[in-house]
């Protein structure tokens, strides 16, 4: 009685297909192209320098080698030191961790954050999607940089400050994006299908909506974690970001300015590394779009 | 799509045709490098690039002179009175306004009022126990109510220009056909457009009492940017910039058509512990134990290249030869000798964030401290803050706040006036003395000096002083770091100032 029963609800939901996320076809995508590839391998290849950072390294990031200031590239030092005698390759190598680290914790919450909110508002809709949608396009107004730089300001500047900047800036533009897929896909026939079962709230929004606008969501993380990347240089750069002697590229870029007439390694090295890791995400973020928009999934 | 294009075109044309023929009209105008000015009331203003505008536009009573001594200006001479409380200044005369008039004693009374009136900066060295009159159009007394050996240097503080008698909105912008009817000095140069972004155009005073300038006029470029300013030196767009960073001092030194100029000053990073009750420094071993945590000479090798001259545990500057000890018992880098005072004071370990504004080679200063103090039992953290916003009082873990700071102390004419100002009682309620050290030996030295005009006894002072900061002061100077400057070739008797924004351009010419 009871298996007869299963059965007959599982083919209920094998009736009504949807749209689903499939690994195997993500990987087969972004491979299969040289653009996304070489964005898969460059993610990758700053993913493992971060990762094993330490191991790599030559020497510690803050360490002041005396009298090796402002030394040119060479096989002691592969990418020169800066002005104060540190090794500029292992700098990067440790800078990657937190370049990489932040926004991706920072992009993490705001894509839980916002894809929960995004989902719940499409899907529920009538006057709490009118005010919430309201307040998050005023939101969405604030300049990034403008908003960073008051909250770091007064926050004072740390790690901590730049999660709590990123979460606030991007959880609204990914409820957004979400919302606006989740209102195509709330009177779809699974989702109608749910609702008759008498299935909860939780469960049609996560077990039935999330997979469909998944697509959507993995681009748009994709080019959010891209944007923090470039929000946490930029807040380095202009002295806002993690405190020195601590290995930020942004912060890196900034110190070797005022030397780059006599040790210009000290500025390429950085501003390259976060040149090639945004480039990599970006493409990447393209490549996935391409997938999906094949699937007809976008 | 293609109007767009012709126009775009027909902008980059235009905009090529202006730009050079605007960069390169100089003429026989001098072009200075500022950073952009923001407080331009002369009574209030505190950084270079005001003082630089308003020293062109007005005079003053007296003046310092690049070496630190006082001379005359609108003043021809002074007397100070037997006991010490009287200076009479007798005026120069056919002096006259910009916006007419002649100049006379009213004006200088209305001047040194109005400097009471705002709380004027200039305070801090004429103290404010003083009333001025004009017995006569001609002379201007200063009654004091007790001695000070730098009242004079008070009265040629860089904000005590000279106003006209009853000017209540001086240098203020105004709508309408005269924006610049407040600029009205005495000086050199006449205000011709002020742009506040841009820059400010000054026209030589043919007119001037001490005769016309040798240059037409003076242009004040505003780029915020130390390192854009040296790039337009190097192609031929200024003539002349100061403050220039230690790191670009190696770019002008080889270029082409360009002098570089340096100074001593007085100017100094100071390293810092407040030794109030509960505080990083009350205890006395604490402070010893971060002078021997820190190594001087590296430090001036590796952020000054060498070009400084390190400093003691005193305020007192090499540029003041005479009062300098070159060769004080300074504490040489020693950590376990710091790791051993710590042990003894039952500290340990110090654990402590080192606050740090955004300015000079401060930043990498703080990075290679944190090294060096780690191998003396001393762990911090560095704060970078923004300098507007750290040297602000209302901003919390501001300067005079935080237990562990670095904080830059500009130049000053006299030794004097650093200790008056931040080593004495006083000083905490005024906001200077940020490490709260109060000494009664020192204080007793100090007022000592203030009444002492004799040099070698003043030197006696002053070497005593140097003793008590070395054994118990809360501070360490790392280096007196030189001041650098740069003009173009074509520019003849500049001397920069040791405070660049006194700069006189008077007799500043222009060889074709």
């Amino acid at each position: 009685m009871t298996s007869i029963d299963t059965s007959a609800s599982s083919g209920v939901r094998r009736a009504l297909p949807r749209p689903g996320f499939s690994l195997a076809l993500v990987l087969r995508g972004l491979t299969g192209r040289p653009l996304p590839l070489i964005g898969t391998l460059l993610v990758v290849f700053f993913l493992v320098v971060a990762v094993l950072g330490p191991w790599i390294a030559p020497y510690d990031y803050a360490e002041m080698i005396r009298g090796a200031a402002r030394q040119p590239p060479s096989a002691e030092h592969l990418f020169g030191t800066d002005q104060l005698g540190r090794d500029v390759f292992s700098r990067v190598v440790y800078g990657a961790r937190e370049i990489i680290a932040i926004p991706m914790i920072s992009t993490s919450i705001s894509v839980v954050l916002g894809a929960s909110l995004g989902l719940l508002l499409g899907y529920v809709g009538g006057w709490l999607d009118e005010i919430a949608a309201r307040l998050l396009d005023s939101l969405l107004s604030i300049p990034a940089l403008v908003l960073a730089m008051v909250m770091l300001g007064t926050l004072g500047p740390s790690p901590l400050g730049i999660v709590i900047v990123i979460v606030l800036l991007y959880t609204p533009i990914v409820a957004r994006v979400v919302r606006s897929a989740t209102l195509s896909l709330r009177s779809a026939g699974y989702v109608e299908a749910a609702r008759l079962r008498g299935e909860g709230l939780g469960y049609i929004l996560f077990r039935e909506l999330l997979p469909g606008v998944l697509p959507a969501l993995a681009v748009e993380a994709a080019l959010r974690f891209s944007y923090a990347i470039f929000l946490q240089a930029s807040l380095g750069f202009l002295g806002l970001g993690v405190q020195p002697p601590s290995p930020d590229w942004g912060r890196m870029v900034n110190e070797a300015r005022g030397f780059y007439a006599q040790s210009p390694w000290a500025l390429w090295f950085p501003s390259g590394a976060i040149a090639l890791l945004v480039i990599g995400v970006n493409l990447l973020s393209d490549g996935l779009r391409r997938v999906f928009r094949r699937e007809g999934q976008m | 799509m293609r109007r767009f294009v012709a126009l775009f075109t027909l902008l980059m044309l235009i905009l090529s045709i202006v730009i050079p023929a605007a960069a390169q009209d100089a003429g026989n105008r001098l072009r200075v490098g500022v950073n952009t000015p923001v407080v331009l009331d002369p009574a209030l203003h505190t950084n270079d690039p005001e003082t630089l505008l308003n020293r062109s536009i007005y005079d003053y009573l007296v003046e310092v002179l690049p070496d630190s001594t006082i001379g005359a200006n609108l003043a021809t001479e002074w007397t100070i009175g037997e006991d010490g409380l009287t200076y009479t200044f007798t005026l120069r005369d056919g002096v006259v306004f910009h916006r007419g008039g002649a100049l006379t004693s009213a004006d200088v009374v209305y001047t040194f009022n109005r400097l009471k009136e705002v709380g004027s900066p200039a305070l801090n060295l004429m103290g404010s126990e003083w009333e001025v009159s004009a017995p006569d159009a001609a002379t201007v007394v200063f009654t004091l109510s007790a001695v000070n050996a730098d009242f004079l240097y008070g009265v040629a503080s860089r904000q005590a220009v000279i106003v006209q008698d009853g000017a209540t909105d001086v240098n203020i912008l105004i709508e309408g056909d005269d924006p610049y009817l407040n600029f009205n000095g005495t000086g050199p140069f006449i205000l011709e457009a002020y742009d506040p972004v841009a820059g400010a155009s000054l026209v030589a005073n043919s007119a001037y009492w001490g005769g016309a300038p040798a240059v037409e006029g003076v242009e004040l470029v505003f780029i915020d940017d130390t390192v854009a300013q040296v790039d337009a030196l190097l192609s031929g767009q200024l003539d002349f910039i100061f403050k220039v960073p230690i790191a670009q001092v190696d770019r002008l030194d080889g270029a082409a058509e360009v002098v570089v100029l340096q100074r001593s000053t007085s100017q100094h990073p100071v390293i810092r512990l407040r030794t109030d009750e509960g505080r990083l420094g009350e205890d006395v071993r604490v402070r010893q134990a971060f002078k021997f945590a820190t190594d001087r000479d590296a430090l001036n090798d590796l952020l000054l290249q060498g070009r400084g001259t390190v400093g003691n545990n005193d305020p007192i500057a090499p540029v003041f030869e005479f009062f300098f000890q070159p060769n004080a018992n300074n504490q040489t880098y020693d950590p376990a000798r710091a790791c051993e005072l710590l042990s003894e004071a039952g500290i340990g370990t110090v654990e402590s964030t080192l606050y740090v504004p955004n300015a000079f080679e401060y930043a990498d200063l703080a990075a290679v401290l944190q090294q060096q103090w780690a191998a003396g039992c001393i762990n911090v953290d560095i704060q970078i803050r923004e300098e507007g916003y750290y040297y602000d009082t209302s901003n919390p873990d501001n300067y005079f706040d935080v237990d562990l700071g670095i904080t830059g102390w500009g130049a000053r004419p006299s030794p004097q006036i650093l200790l008056r100002e931040a080593y004495v009682e006083s000083g905490i309620a005024t906001g200077f003395n940020e490490s709260r050290f109060v000494d009664a030996e020192l204080e007793a030295l100090v007022a000592q000096g203030s009444q002492t005009a004799d040099p070698e006894a003043r030197r006696e002072i002053y070497r005593q002083v140097g003793d008590i900061f070395a054994e118990r002061g809360p501070i360490i100077i790392p280096y007196f770091a030189p001041l650098f400057g740069a003009t173009s070739a074509r520019v003849q008797g500049l001397e920069m100032a040791p405070f660049p924004g006194l700069t006189d351009l008077r007799g500043v010419s222009l060889s074709a």
